[in-house]
């Protein structure tokens, strides 16, 4: 599906995240200078950019994993301050880790759940409720369509491919209002990543939930995302719809390691 | 047999899974399927030996009621060890936490004639509080916990022997308090079913209670799960929203509880307390137990009841051998022994599954 099949995000679209001037530095490295990023309901944006651009750090700082040095953070109309991850994912943000967040002692089913799992009351105690747990992975992973030996292995057994997915379910299980996806392709086989791709592409169609895709594969780029912001050595060096702009470009871009500024 | 029949292929097992190939990875996945079954079989051979060698002393209530009663005590300590040990860290200071709580609950009652009842929550709160400052020290300075339960440890141990110069005191006995916590020890003349004869098990008994409870909060509760993620995965715990810093401070404070706990059920059974009751080697003991139980340090695995069962093996092992007459500090080869071969054990097992192995 190329991304013309699917109508363009309305100009009109609510914005529902703005993150503005947004500077981080871990002790002596910089990693994010002065960044402001938008995100309209139901788009797909993605963030593109060299190994150690500042990607990551920056859907870190969204996440509530890290927290900015200067610049703020407005959610749904509403300045908002992440002490925790656990209040991004309370208010509707989920997040993909690029290293995954998979707790490898547990089953694949308490992953899913680690944070919002499901309780049952027992002689007045507020025990777990695995059965359900168990249960609702189970039907959610078949869903998707992904396959895992068992919703009961640890996720130490499953494959790299097998974790990556699972960490994508979990992430999309909450119906999020935004989700940020760092790198969900990178263990992926082909099929696996068409697969994963598949599900976004579908999450876009419907126009409900605005995804921040971090990828570097631009193939991929300009097959499900509507707009592109190049971050390099911590600044966003271009701001561009990907039907204003081409894969040539963004190797340019990548050469010359210069950008043109925000349409 | 004909040789076109050959041995049946090995067992597919289902996608991603591997089958394990030699012999020793047999025996390392057998006991890490069943980690709690294996040490109770080591647990019943020495039983077995003991009662052997000891012509039939050792299984009387009357030992049993000793070795129980050793039970009861590092089992209590080994079991917040093992929670501990699930998020990565270690108490050293349970040793003097258990002399000092009960110390202050006596003195209170005596000194201000609290009912000891009163005294024993107090002594309680007073684990729980420096639970909470070892945690924090942890958490918050980021001083390994090692470092800091041994710092905590010796200033502990150093108020407790100042207070009163190393003399113990004697306890008040108040029933039902003493009833219910342990009362006496275990007479030639008292019948196992009398109560009088139960009472000399209570420490144990209380111990027993306390491991099912852990044993549910461990597998069955939000908490329990937030312990193994922190410890399996500290930075992914924290990337999908548990409070990991929160879980290692509330596991803390459970180690400082149960060892004033211990100390407390301690002092009521002996009427006195004593300022070396508990001491560097009682920690060490209950992190044997814990050890020897099946729990290693690495973090995000270990067992509660594998705990109990290895305090029993420690408390036999001190116990059985003196009783067939061997010298007291024999037990300490066989111990030390003991908890090289299960942390080696461990830490295979552990390794085998990080290496998605098993
Ligand atoms: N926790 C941290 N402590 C210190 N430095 C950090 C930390 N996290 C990131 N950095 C540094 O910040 C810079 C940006 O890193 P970041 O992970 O955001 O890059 P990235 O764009 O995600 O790269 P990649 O494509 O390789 O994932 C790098 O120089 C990195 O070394
Ligand atoms: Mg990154």
């Amino acid at each position: 599906m190329r991304q013309n099949d699917i109508a363009a995000i309305s100009p009109n679209a609510p914005v529902i995240l703005e993150m503005s001037h947004i500077s981080k530095t871990f002790g002596a490295v910089t990693a994010l200078v002065d960044v402001s990023i938008r995100l309209r309901k139901g788009e797909v944006l993605a963030l593109v950019g060299d190994n150690g651009a500042g990607k990551s750090t920056l859907i870190k700082i969204l996440s509530g994993f890290h927290r900015p040095d200067t610049g703020a953070i407005v959610y749904q109309g509403k300045q908002v301050h992440f002490g925790s991850p656990r209040e991004a994912r309370a208010v509707g943000i989920e997040t993909v880790y690029q290293d995954l967040a998979l707790i490898n002692d547990l089953s694949v089913y308490h992953n899913m759940f680690v944070g919002r799992e499901y309780h049952k009351h027992v002689l007045g105690f507020k025990l777990l409720d695995n059965k359900k747990m168990r249960g609702l992975a189970r039907t959610y992973l078949d869903t998707l369509g992904i396959e895992v030996p068992s919703v009961s292995s640890t996720v130490d057994l499953l494959s790299g491919g097998q974790r990556q997915s699972v960490a994508v379910a979990r992430s999309i299980y909450s119906s999020p209002t935004i989700l940020v996806l760092d790198e969900p392709l990178a263990a992926l086989g082909v099929r696996e990543g068409a697969h994963v791709l598949g599900l976004i592409q579908n999450l876009r169609q419907q126009r409900s939930v605005s995804i921040i895709l971090i990828v570097h594969n631009y193939n991929q780029v300009f097959e499900v995302c509507d707009r592109i912001n190049f971050l390099h050595s911590g600044e966003i060096v271009l701001d561009a719809s990907t039907a204003e702009t081409s894969e040539e470009e963004l190797i340019r871009i990548v050469k010359s390691g210069l950008g043109r500024q925000a349409v | 047999m004909p040789p076109s029949t050959q041995t049946a292929p090995k067992a597919t097992n289902k996608v991603g899974l591997r089958v394990p190939t030699t012999a020793l990875e047999t025996v390392l996945v057998i006991l890490s399927r069943y980690r709690e079954a294996s040490i109770a079989v080591v647990a019943i051979i020495l039983a077995i030996y003991f009662q052997l060698a000891s012509n039939g002393a050792f299984l009387s209530s009357q030992e049993l009621s000793v070795v129980l009663r050793d039970t009861g005590r590092f089992g209590l300590i080994a079991v917040a060890e093992v929670m501990l040990m699930i998020t990565g860290e270690i108490d050293l200071s349970v040793g003097s936490t258990f002399s000092l709580a009960p110390y202050v609950m006596v003195l209170l009652s005596l000194t201000w004639a609290f009912p000891i009842a009163v005294s024993a929550l107090a002594g309680i709160l007073l684990g729980l509080l420096i639970g909470l400052v070892n945690g924090v020290i942890t958490v918050s300075f980021r001083v390994p916990s090692l470092i800091t339960t041994v710092g905590t440890f010796f200033l502990l141990q150093g108020v407790v022997v100042s207070i009163y110069n190393s003399q113990p005191v004697v306890a008040p006995v108040q029933e039902p308090f003493n009833e219910v916590f342990g009362e006496n020890l275990y007479g030639p003349a008292d019948s196992v079913w009398s109560l009088h004869g139960l009472t000399a098990f209570t420490p144990f008994l209380w111990t027993v209670l306390v491991v099912v409870v852990m044993a549910v909060v461990l597998n069955r509760t939000t908490f329990g799960l937030h312990t193994i993620a922190t410890g399996s995965n500290i930075v992914g715990a924290r990337e999908i929203g548990v409070r990991t810093g929160r879980i290692k401070v509330y596991n803390f404070m459970i180690a400082g509880a149960f060892a004033a706990g211990a100390g407390i059920i301690n002092t009521t059974q002996f009427a006195s307390a004593d300022p070396l009751a508990g001491g560097p080697f009682l920690t060490l003991q209950a992190i044997a137990a814990a050890v020897i139980g099946g729990t290693s340090l690495l973090g995000g695995s270990g067992t509660i009841i594998g705990a109990l069962i290895g305090a029993f093996v420690v408390a036999t092992l001190n116990n059985g051998l003196v009783m067939i007459g061997a010298q007291a500090t024999v037990s300490d080869i066989y111990l030390g022994t003991a908890i090289i071969v299960a942390m080696i054990l461990n830490v295979q097992v552990d390794r085998l599954r990080a290496r998605r192995r098993l």
